[in-house]
Order: C-alpha cells, then structure tokens, then sequence
C-alpha cells in the first residue's frame, strides 16, 4: 500500500508538471452565492433563495469490475466541501464511477461548478470535458454541455453551470465532450429532482390523500415523485438504479494510447450503478486495485419494510445497448418517464402495471413497488437481456441486485 | 476530432453559407409514382463509398432513402415499380390496408418485378388514415431494406393543412422528418464484388449509421446538395421561440435507436399512423412527453415539439430591463441577468456552432477559427442517437445518426 501510495503521489506531481503551463493562465473558481469561501457549501444563505452549490472535478481513475478487472475510467469526483485552493490535487485520479449522485429539490437554484483536472494516466489529452443535464426542459445551449454549441473548461478550468429547477423527476447527467469515447469512459451519473408537493403543509388534502408533514422539510412527511395532486405518486424510499456497460477492450485501448474502437465497441459488463452482482449488493464503498481510491460509492441493494412503497428511478446511460429490468415477483408500476407524471394533457392517468422495464440509452422511468402484498425475502432485479448477466468471462453476474423485504 | 471529420466540417461551413434551407419535408407530391429500383453509391462521413440499392424516380438517381411520398388521405395511390437490379424486387406498404398488386410475378409477399428493367408492377391503394408511414421491399426484406430498398410514406390529413391528424391538437408550424437507419458496409462490399451468394446476414453488425440517409455531417446540409446526389434529404430541424414543429420518426432499420431531442421533451402524438387518443375525435389525450424517444424498427412516431426557453431564471436574449419583450419570451425572466460569469476565453474550448454569446441572437467575442458555423447567433442542440456508439462513422468520432436543431432568432428567416 506504501508503495501504491508513493506511486500515486508521484504521478500526481508528474501531471502538475506538464499542467504548469496551463495553470499560469487557467482559472480554478467555483461560483456560489453565499459561499465565503469557495468550497461550493452556502455558509451564509440569501433570503427568499434557495441555492444548491456542487463542485466536481472531471478527470481519470480507475475502477474493478465485480470480477476483479481493473478499468481505466474517465468521469466525475465530488469536491463540494473541498476548499478550492485543494481541488487539482483532490480531484486528479479521484473519479468515482457512477459519478457522484445529484439530488435537488424543485424551486431550486442549481450552481454546478465543474473543474477539468485533466487525464493523469494521459496527459497526452487535451480534452475538455461538459456536463450535459440530460433531459432538462427548455435548456439553454451554453448550460447544455454539448462542446460543439457551447464552450467547455480547459483542463486546470472551471466552469460554473446555472441550472433553475423547475420541473420534477428522473433525470440524469454526462459528459457531452467526446461523448461515445467520455461516456464510454464512464462519465455518467444519477440525478433526480424532488417536487414541490412533498413541502406542502400538514394535513393539506389532495384528492383522497391527506399528505401528512408533521416535521417540516424533516424525514416523516409524504414524499412523491411528481407533484401528482392526489398522492398516487407517493413513496416510502427511493433508489436511484443506473444502467450503464463497458467494452473492456475500449478501456485497456485508451490506457495503452491505442486506437479507439468505436463502432466495433462490444460491451461486456453490464452494470447497476458502476457495479456488476454480486459487487451490487456490497454496502460499501469499492477500492479500486491500481490507486487504493474508493471511486465505486454506489451500491444498489434495494430494502425496504413490508407495506412500504418503494420508488425505483431507473435510468440506463449504456452507450451500446437498451436493457430490459425484470424481477421475480415485484408489481411494478411505473408512474413517470423522461422526468414527467405518465399523464395525458387532459390528466388522464397513463401509469401502467408491469413486470419489466426497458430503457436504451438516455431513457428514465419512475417506478414504484408496492411491497404490501409480498412475503418478506430475497427478491432480484436483473436484466432480461440474459447474457449480460455475466461480469466478462465470469458466467455469473452482471445487471442484477436484490430487493430485501424485511 | 479527427482530420477527415474536420475537412467534411468544414465542406459544410462552405455550404451553409451558399445554401438554401427547407423547412417542409422534400418528397414527391400527387396521386401516382413512377419508381425503378437501381443501384448507386452513397458516401458516408468517413469517406467511404458505399454500393446500395434503392428506388429512383422515372429515370433519376437511386436515392437512399426513397423518395419520400407526400399524398392526402382518402386519395387513391397508383405505384408503378421497374426493377433495373440483379434479382426480383417489391414495394409493401406496411399499415396500408387492401394494397392490390398487378402485374410481374408473384412472391411471397407480394408480386415482384424481374430484373429486367421494363416489366412493371403496379400497387394500389387508398390512403384512408393520415400518419407517418413506410415503404419497403417485400422480397428478401432481411437484405434488400439492408441495400436501401425503403423509404417513408406521408398521408396528410383531410381536415386542414400543417396538420398531422385531423384533430387540431396536432397542429404544427413546420415539420421535419427523421428516418434512423443502419447499415453494415461488408453486405454492401459483398454485392459489389460480386459475391451476393456469400452474404450472410446472421453476421449483420452495423457501424454506420444514417438520418435520412445520411451520416453526420451531412445530416446537417441542403436538402439536395449537390455532392450528395444519392442522398438528397438533409435533416436539419429549425425554429422560432414558441413555434411547433412536427417530428416525423421512422425506425427504418432494423435495431432499436433511442432518440434523443436536447433542448425539450418531446411530446408523442401518434405512433404507428394513429393518433394516440382514447377515442375517435378526442385529440390526443393519450400522448406523452418524453426526453428520449424509443424508436422500434418497423415503427412510426408523430411528436410536437417545442422551446421557448421559458423558467431559466435569465433572460436568454440579454436584454436589459428596459428592452422591449421578443415574440414568444417568457416575461417573468425578462432582464434577468445571466446568473454566473463565464470563464475567459483562455479557459475554453469553443464548439463551432456556439456563437461566443450565450443569448440567442447575439455573437461573442471568439478566438479565432470557431463559431464558423453558427452564422445567425442561433442556439444548437444536438439531437441524437442516445445509443452513443451510433454518433460515428464507423470508427470515425464525430458522426452518424446526429444532427443538431436550431432555434433561431425570430428575426431570421427559416424558408
């Protein structure tokens, strides 16, 4: 571990170096109102504003699959409570696959710093890198993330996304930059947007729902995926599931300085939030085998207690195949897709029934699971697209969790 | 960005500038269609030179797609096919009900024209449901839609014009059409060599992929340019704020694509050639919004989409407090300023359809050689296969199934 450590200190160094010319003229900042001093956390919060503040850096690491193999990886670290003077040396090989998880709560201000460390393991790249909101409404194009039509931070830059919440649901977010080769890369994470109902007042009727708030903004009250206005959205714990698979030859190619194979690209680990099973299921944090780094934060074992409603934000950013998740036995019912209540414009109620979802790429669901009627066990989430439930080579694996009833 | 990549950029910077954009669909108008199957070769965005086969009007090019056919519902539909390829070819017309076919030979299908080049085999029709719709071979479809023998098929409705159903819900002020397809060059490669019997389409693994039949960039160039005589449909959807514009999709290959649309949700009207509506006349009180469109192969999608850039929290024309509204703003963030500094221009890389100014009309200061190609200070937003490894030309990063949107100022003119 010592010498690990060593190494790590020393590459790091080593990309400063080369960094030194960019770093006399770039700029490191992190824009948020009412942050003193630049840690992206509101220390003095401005009236009648709601402003949510994160920092992330985008960069290189490395993540193992359930099997064991070590992927070289691009993608995102947080840095939010990191002073900015810290953020090159935090955020260099520090990528966390899926990217860190954004939460946000509709009437927000989203102020989304994102620092461009650059590729240690290639310093050969000169690579921007962009955060796109996938699916946010009426977006503009320089807050879109798409470096063609707009602009992306420069490696040692930062660049200060403003995002105004208006509308609830799943969304989710991604390098633009590069897309097929950074996406690839891993840089892709969950993000969902709480709505507005769940702030309602105690006791407020909606339709023939009482919501119920007794502790303000706190845990006790109704929560719900949209603002339904009749509490058929409402749920008792929420899940953020993230599809997503890598091509590992793609991978050991860009750590070699080969050539990328993008049309051939063939994917071999299907995953749920960076992990494939039985890593899905493991409660904590994944070092990965090359830095020490803990950058697979995110599991994905669903429990809950029997008679609790369970919200399920599905979303799949594979950059080569739709995926089908199916379970053994839990009454899915999906109330929202692409961050909308499945309504007609006329309020007809479009929700339906199933048994499995099918998402491509760029593709969200909300589904919510009744766990009154089940007996309490072991129940699994997989994905029907049987062959990838295998890590690789290891016939075994892959796009599966367990939902535990208690 | 790759080399070749930036030489075809930079061919379409050349014609945006000379160029005439369209906003209707381009296709073929009227009651009866005169088309023969024959063979021409594509180019794709990296350079290749691809054989495919595909149906011409009278005596023109071979075209991928086909043209696309533009009739009113209710009329009777005359198709007299010729057949100038190496083996019998057909024409379906999936979702059409009662098509009579005379004349050729039968298949399995369909009756066929031999390859002779004279015999002809017409299909009839009435056009009794508006929607979107396809056309395509009906021998050996597996390989012949593979060659390019498909195109897409449009009835408009009875009721009104700019129309998509007869319901005025589907109301739009332009339209534009996106026919996502595939292709697998070494089937193409096989046929040129002369090798047809060794195709084997259990091999099938795409690597390009097309709107309109074609790759990225050209996606985004004229309808009808002329270095792309085989491929003559651009798809490069325009708008003001607060338009509506009406997405035609076909899945015309054979996966499965999800179809991204940056800048706002899609709302999908009608799928299939029918209005997505509880009952006739309702309107369409079944449809949905979504910010990735799922596109089936075999599958038609209607969808409205629009932007105002509404609820930004700043005012995305820049103006000042005092300034008078644009048509179509969104008053409450009027004068609103942008709520952060951009970075200076020393840490950024520049798209080449940003204009250098994040407000729509406006132009920025820009280091030289970028922004050529955003020549009205318009917003871009790419819209794209969400399958990301279908954005490339084969190996070649950027391209295939994408093209970018544009909201324009209103004070610029969209043909």
């Amino acid at each position: 571990m010592k010498l690990r450590a060593e190494r790590r200190v020393s590459h790091k160094w080593t990309a400063l170096l080369l960094l030194g010319a960019v770093l006399a003229q770039a700029e490191i900042r992190v824009q948020c109102p009412g942050d003193t001093d630049g840690d992206a956390v509101v220390d003095q919060p401005i009236s009648g504003r709601q402003i949510k503040c994160m920092h992330l850096s985008a960069g290189d690491g490395f993540a193992n699959m359930a099997d064991g193999k070590l992927q070289y990886i691009f993608s995102f670290a947080n840095l939010t409570g990191t002073p900015v003077g810290d953020a090159m040396m935090a955020g260099m090989l520090a990528a966390e696959f899926p990217a860190p998880l954004i939460t946000l709560k509709e009437g927000e201000e989203f102020y989304l710093t994102v620092t461009n460390v650059g590729m240690t393991r290639r310093p050969d790249l000169f690579d921007g890198h962009s955060v796109h909101f996938h699916g946010f409404p009426n977006a503009s194009a320089v807050f879109d993330g798409v470096p063609d039509a707009s602009a992306v931070p420069v490696m040692a830059a930062s660049f200060t996304y403003y995002y105004n919440i208006v509308e609830p649901g799943t969304y989710m977010y991604h390098c633009h930059v590069e897309a097929t080769e950074h996406m690839q890369m891993g840089m892709l994470g969950n993000l969902y947007v709480q709505p507005k109902q769940n702030d309602l007042a105690d006791g407020t009727i909606l339709g023939a729902h009482v919501h119920r708030n007794p502790d303000g903004a706190g845990p006790l009250g109704d929560r719900y995926v949209y603002n339904d206005g009749d509490g058929s959205t409402r749920y008792d714990v929420e899940f953020p599931i993230q599809m997503s698979s890598f091509d590992p030859a793609f991978h050991e190619a860009s750590l070699q300085v080969q050539p990328l194979p993008f049309a051939m690209m063939r994917d071999k680990y299907a995953m749920l939030n960076g992990r494939g099973y039985p890593d899905t299921i493991n409660p904590s944090p994944i070092p990965n085998s090359e830095t020490g780094g803990f950058g697979q934060k995110m599991n994905s074992r669903v429990s809950a207690v029997r008679g609790q409603k369970i919200l399920l934000r599905l979303s799949n950013l594979s950059v080569t195949a739709f995926f089908t998740l199916t379970s053994s036995g839990l009454p899915m019912k999906v109330v929202g897709t692409g961050a909308r209540l499945l309504r007609g414009p006329d309020g007809k109620d479009l929700y339906y029934e199933t048994n499995s979802v099918t998402l491509g790429g760029g593709e969200a669901a909300d589904v919510i699971v009744d766990s009154s009627s089940l007996q309490p066990g072991t129940y699994f989430l997989y994905t029907s697209n049987l062959n990838f439930l295998s890590n690789d080579g290891e016939d075994f694996g892959g796009m599966m969790t367990e939902v535990v009833i208690q | 960005m790759k080399p070749l990549a930036i030489v075809v950029f930079a061919l379409f910077a050349v014609s945006m500038n000379a160029g005439v954009c369209e906003a209707a669909i381009q296709g073929r108008t009227g009651t009866e269609f005169d088309l023969v199957a024959r063979a021409g070769h594509i180019t794709t965005g990296d350079g290749d030179s691809i054989l495919m086969w595909g149906y011409a009007v009278g005596n023109g090019l071979m075209q991928y797609p086909g043209p696309t056919l533009i009739v009113n519902e209710g009329d009777l539909i005359t198709v007299r096919l010729k057949n100038e390829l190496s083996e019998p070819v057909s024409i379906i017309f999936p979702g059409q009900d009662g098509v009579l076919a005379i004349g050729g030979n039968s298949g399995l299908l369909t009756r066929e024209a031999p390859p002779d080049g004279a015999t002809v085999v017409t299909y009839t029709f009435v056009a009794s449901q508006p929607g979107t719709y396809m056309y395509h071979s009906g021998t050996r479809v597996d390989f012949q839609v593979e060659m390019g023998l498909t195109g897409a098929l449009i009835v408009r409705p009875s009721s009104g014009a700019n129309r998509a159903y007869s319901h005025p819900q589907t109301s739009f002020d332009r339209e534009y059409l996106f026919v996502l397809s595939e292709i697998d060059p070494t089937i193409h490669e096989l046929v040129e060599l002369g090798r047809r019997s060794e195709v084997d389409m259990s091999r099938y693994f795409p690597v390009l992929w097309f709107l309109n039949g074609r790759t990225s960039p050209d996606t985004m160039a004229d309808d009808g340019a002329p270095w792309l005589p085989h491929q003559p449909y651009g798809c490069l959807p325009r708008l003001h704020p607060g338009e509506i514009i009406l997405t035609r999709v076909i899945g015309g290959g054979r996966d499965l694509h999800p179809f991204h649309p940056h800048g706002n949700h899609l709302r999908i009207i009608g799928e299939n050639g029918r209005l997505l509506e509880s009952a006739p006349g309702a309107g369409p009180d079944l449809s949905y919004s979504d910010f990735t469109l799922t596109v089936v192969p075999g599958s038609t999608y209607d969808a409205l989409f629009t932007w105002t850039g509404e609820k930004l929290g700043w005012d995305i024309y820049g103006h000042g407090p005092g300034d008078p509204l644009q048509p179509n703003e969104y008053a409450p963030d009027h004068g609103k300023p942008l709520p952060v500094q951009l970075p200076e221009k020393q840490n950024l890389m520049f798209g080449n359809h940003y204009s250098g100014s994040p407000f729509l009309g406006a132009f920025g200061d820009l280091p030289p050689g970028t922004g050529g190609m955003n020549a009205s200070g318009g917003l871009f937003f790419m819209w794209h296969s969400h399958t990301e490894k279908e954005i490339v030309n084969n190996d070649i990063f950027p391209g295939g199934m994408m093209t970018m949107l544009i909201v324009e100022p209103p004070a610029v003119r969209i043909p």
